[in-house]
């Protein structure tokens, strides 16, 4: 990481501090405040509920991040290893009655498994195999949600409670956008550290090149397996959390195409940083708002538009977005954002 | 299960299987050349079966002009997908090849939905449908009709790469591109004549099963399992394709007769992506296969 001029560290644990400077820190903190103060001064319930859809996907999305952008495996199932840890929470309080903070670890666990079991494939393969066998994964776990109706209510979907601790029930938009947000920063802490420790380290030179990986020492059987496991367990609880976010459930919420939108969204924010699918989301999801705001409105402001018009914008705008991006941005706007800051801390000089 | 419900249940995985093959062939056509692993095959069978229908149904123009039309078209369609998407992304890694035409699918699907946003369109009867009597089945000639049209396209297509000019050249290219570019042979152009051909044989598997099964978003599905053909009969061969397209047909037809009393409804479904998961654990290099996997 660049710093600023004239800041130096003098022992380890400055050199090694995520948030290195005052002003850091002062903008971090202040960013923190005024965001957990939101629903005070934000009163839209649909501004609210849209803000929690974006932290429950960052949290499936900083798990595929770790997958993908990390440990360079791609998964194209993450939707089905969400719907895992959705429907393993919905059984868990809505059928059997357990409390929500033991559902929430259970459905990361169960999604965590599954996901490694579709996963002991990478050790042989890569690439596109993986690719496809993720592919199967999604299919499979979303047909037999679709088909085990005694225990997941099939093609109807479940109801599930909402979520609560204690005698605490998360029941207004405002309650769940903190429980959310909690989650979703203590997500974001992990997946920042994981990044720069042994774990993190090993899964970047996976990437890079596994052979050489492995004459290093690392063992690709474990930390393949474990990335898949960390993935998939991010995806467990953003499932969790979406299952007593919406309430009810059903298989829509987790197709193929949702899968595809995470790669998209990864994409678009930047591999294998952090900050990258903060801002792919949020891109992805203003693009929506937009979206659905905008083509009601073009329709009526152009009747001959085929009525097909407004369903179809939206993932015709998202796969050229991601298109786009793959050509003239492949390293996202995380990139974009640092040579910004770059240029920003550098001005008026170019170099 | 009698006999005749056996005989057709192979008689017509047979024939499904062989259009999975056609489509399986498109992926491998573009995999050989230029190693881009193409996942919008869905997308691309619904496409050109959507344009079909918007030729003869909707323009109403006769059988004859409308697939001359789709022969146009399907070409097209695929030049621009390279010229534009693919040709600026040569020599990336394969993550972003895989994920810009998952990009390309998205936006295909879009496209359809906006131009036709009825969910079944059915194209009309090309083929004869008063059935045939073997033994104790009646097996409804289309299915015949399918399996003789998908194994004509094959003999062409094996043909056209053993003695075409350019079919010679694209197998060069996917020997050894730099000793080909090196001889004076334009690769890039290889490259979007290989996307010509897979949007064409993707438009034939289309046309020919939404004959029978209609238009509809399953054919994204049909796509899909078609890549169990492809990873069983192995990335980069031919005769893999052709062959393990048929194991498919039949593995999921019967394989829904036998299992569906014991599971859920539907297993039929689902056969293909269970063999996916097998074989990929298994054998990943498939039947046929080079065995060029990189050990880890």
């Amino acid at each position: 990481m660049t710093l600023p001029c004239g800041i130096r560290s003098y022992n380890y644990s400055q050199d090694t501090a995520i948030v290195r400077t005052k002003t850091q820190w002062v903008l971090l903190l202040g960013f923190l405040a005024l965001f957990f103060a939101l629903p005070f001064y934000l009163k839209s319930n649909y501004w609210l509920s849209i803000i929690n859809l974006i932290g429950i996907n960052l949290i499936a999305a900083t798990g595929l991040n770790i997958l993908t952008g990390y440990c360079g495996q791609l998964s194209i199932g993450h939707a089905g290893f969400m719907a895992v840890g959705a429907y393993t929470s919905a059984i868990l309080t809505g059928t059997i009655g357990l409390p929500f903070p033991l559902a929430l670890i259970c459905s990361g666990l169960s999604a965590g498994v599954i996901g490694m079991f579709f996963g002991i494939p990478s050790l042989r393969v890569k690439g596109f195999y993986l690719a496809i066998s993720t592919i199967a994964a999604q299919m499979i776990i979303i047909w037999v949600i679709e088909h085990w109706t005694n225990v997941t209510g099939g093609f109807n979907g479940m109801s599930v409670p909402y979520a609560s601790i204690g005698g605490l029930v998360f029941k207004s938009e405002a309650s769940q956008f903190y429980l959310i947000m909690v989650i979703t920063v203590i997500v974001i802490f992990l997946a920042k550290n994981m990044a720069r420790n042994k774990i993190g380290r090993a899964f970047v030179a996976i990437r890079d090149n596994d052979l050489a990986a492995q004459v290093m020492g690392i063992n690709l059987f474990q930390y393949k397996l474990l990335a898949f496991f960390i993935g998939c367990f991010f995806a467990g609880i953003a499932g969790s959390l979406y299952a007593h976010w919406a309430v009810s459930i059903n298989v829509e919420a987790f197709t193929f195409m949702k899968s595809v939108l995470f790669i998209g969204m990864i994409i678009i924010g930047g591999l294998g940083s952090t900050i990258g699918p903060i801002y792919g989301i949020i891109f992805i999801s203003i693009l929506d708002v937009v979206v659905t705001k905008l083509s009601p409105a073009l329709q009526s402001a152009f009747p001959q538009l085929a009525s097909g018009f407004t369903t179809g914008l939206a993932p015709m705008i998202f796969g050229l977005v991601v298109i786009l991006f793959l050509i003239f941005q492949p390293r996202g706007l995380a990139h974009r954002w640092q040579l910004f800051k770059s240029a920003y801390r550098l001005w008026p000089f170019s170099y | 299960m009698t006999l005749a419900e056996a005989l057709q249940l192979i008689i017509s995985g047979i024939a499904v299987g062989m259009v999975y093959s056609l489509i399986a062939l498109g992926f491998v056509v573009v995999w050989k050349s230029s190693g881009v692993a193409n996942l919008a095959l869905g997308q691309l069978v619904l496409v050109s079966s959507w344009f079909t229908y918007g030729v003869l149904v909707q323009a109403g123009l006769p059988l004859l002009v409308g697939f001359l039309l789709l022969l146009v078209f399907a070409p097209l369609l695929g030049w621009l997908i390279e010229r534009i998407v693919l040709r600026p992304l040569i020599a990336q890694p394969i993550l972003s090849l895989i994920t810009v035409t998952l990009g390309i699918a998205y936006f295909l699907e879009g496209i359809v939905t906006c131009i036709w946003p009825q969910s079944l369109g059915a194209l009309p009867r090309f083929f004869p449908t008063e059935p045939i009597h073997i033994g104790p089945a009646a097996i409804s000639q289309e299915y015949l009709w399918i399996c003789g049209i998908s194994l004509l396209t094959f003999v062409v297509l094996t043909i056209f790469y053993r003695y075409h000019k350019m079919g010679i050249a694209m197998r060069a290219t996917a020997d050894d591109q730099l000793a080909v570019q090196a001889c004076g042979v334009p690769v890039t152009r290889i490259f979007s004549s290989s996307w010509m051909f897979a949007c064409i044989v993707a438009a034939i598997g289309g046309v020919l099963i939404s004959s029978i099964g209609g238009i509809t978003f399953g054919l994204v599905n049909t796509g899909l399992k078609s890549f169990s053909v492809v990873i069983l009969g192995g990335l980069d061969s031919f005769v893999g394709a052709i062959v393990a397209g048929p194991i498919i047909g039949l593995a999921e037809n019967l394989g829904g007769g036998f299992f569906t009393p014991l599971t859920w409804p539907g297993v039929k479904d689902i056969i293909p992506f269970i063999i996916i998961v097998i074989v990929v654990l298994v054998r990943p290099f498939g039947i046929f296969g080079e065995a060029r996997i990189e050990r880890i």
